[in-house]
């Protein structure tokens, strides 16, 4: 299997306070992937480091055979929370304004997901709720034609009937060959739907595991797992 | 479709599957859904959806077929196979429970006579 993303002994400081450090990790292709752990435990800053929007004081970042900052931010669909755009922006402008910027976002894929997630073209964003709000960031993120998908808490806050919606907009356009990176603090509700979970903690990378062996050999779901690693419960072997 | 959080999902899809196959709302021969069109009606991850169908694949109960997807299988032993083992999965904690209340299988096949008859009659 090809790997999409590599990363070694990536370090990385904010005003000299160390926010992650070794972090080491390699992910094959094709996969649909969780990044787990507690608020502040440093996914988003790994999110953010990967997709090449901080950039990282020392360590090599891989995607897609790619090193070069540049060439990687375009090649990684971040989803973006949408706080750059004034509440009177359209969501049609919005749009206009992603296929001007990503040579690979592709209209007619958005028509599809937006359609299906029921999207207001003429809508303004300050109109729009929670939930709505989460489906246009997902709809925006998957209209990339790329390689790597990085979801940055996708479901949070969201109301139950839009999370199910979220959900089955990802399993429906994600392509075979693509990677998608999910993080999250809960996890039981995209369970279903993970191959496998990187947990973070403590400022570097835990583990990196298989649900099916969390399943297997632990005999735990993966919200119990992920429980037990962080109370300490689990020895790391 | 609800997960047991702590099983296999891919297993669980499989169970699904072949409970729709044994119950006819997949008939022998029929062409089962795409693998993307599974993967939504049961809200996994395609890959999960394509490992249970190499193992029904492997226990010949799907029947791939090059450019056109899976088909269930036309050998009706095969089916009837599959659903004699997964009624006994039903019957073995059943069965072990009355064992263990001293019952020797006389009686138990009687009081399960018994037990049909008295449900025939609940439902008329």
């Amino acid at each position: 299997m090809t790997k999409i993303l590599e990363i070694n002994n990536l370090k990385y400081k904010k005003n000299s306070k160390t926010i992650l450090t070794d972090i080491n990790l390699s992910l094959d292709s094709g996969k649909i992937i969780g990044l787990l752990g507690e608020n502040g435990a440093g996914k988003t800053t790994l999110m953010r480091l990967i997709a090449g929007v901080n950039v990282q004081p020392s360590g090599v970042i891989t995607v897609d055979s790619k090193t070069k900052i540049t060439e990687i931010k375009s090649s990684v669909s971040f989803s973006d929370n949408l706080n750059g755009f004034s509440g009177r922006t359209k969501i049609i402008d919005i749009v206009h304004f992603y296929e001007n910027v990503y040579p690979d976002f592709s209209a007619e894929k958005y028509n599809e997901i937006s359609s299906y997630l029921d999207l207001k073209e003429n809508d303004r964003l300050s109109s729009l709720s929670t939930g709505t709000l989460g489906k246009l960031v997902i709809a925006l993120a998957l209209s990339r034609e790329t390689k790597l998908y990085l979801l940055d808490e996708p479901l949070s806050g969201i109301d139950s009937m839009s999370r199910k919606k979220i959900i089955s907009s990802i399993i429906r356009w994600k392509s075979d060959d693509s990677t998608i990176i999910i993080s999250d603090h809960y996890v039981t509700e995209i369970a279903s739907l993970l191959d496998e979970v990187v947990i973070v903690k403590d400022k570097t990378i835990y583990e990196v595991i298989e649900v099916e062996k969390i399943q297997e050999k632990y005999h735990l779901g993966v919200e119990e797992y992920y429980e037990k690693v962080y109370e300490g419960g689990l020895t790391n072997e | 479709m609800e997960y047991i959080d702590n099983i296999p999902i891919y297993l669980q899809i499989k169970d699904m599957l072949y409970r729709k196959i044994i119950s006819n709302e997949y008939e022998l021969g029929s062409q089962l859904p795409s693998v993307r069109q599974l993967a939504v009606e049961v809200s996994a991850n395609s890959n999960t959806v394509q490992k249970a169908l190499k193992e029904m694949t492997d226990e010949n109960v799907v029947i791939p077929q090059r450019g056109k997807g899976n088909f269930v299988t036309e050998d009706v032993t095969i089916v009837n196979k599959l659903k004699n083992h997964i009624v006994n999965e039903m019957f073995d904690a059943t069965y072990d429970k009355l064992h263990s209340l001293k019952m020797n299988d006389n009686e138990i096949i009687d009081s399960f006579n018994n037990y049909v008859k008295q449900r025939e009659d609940t439902n008329d």
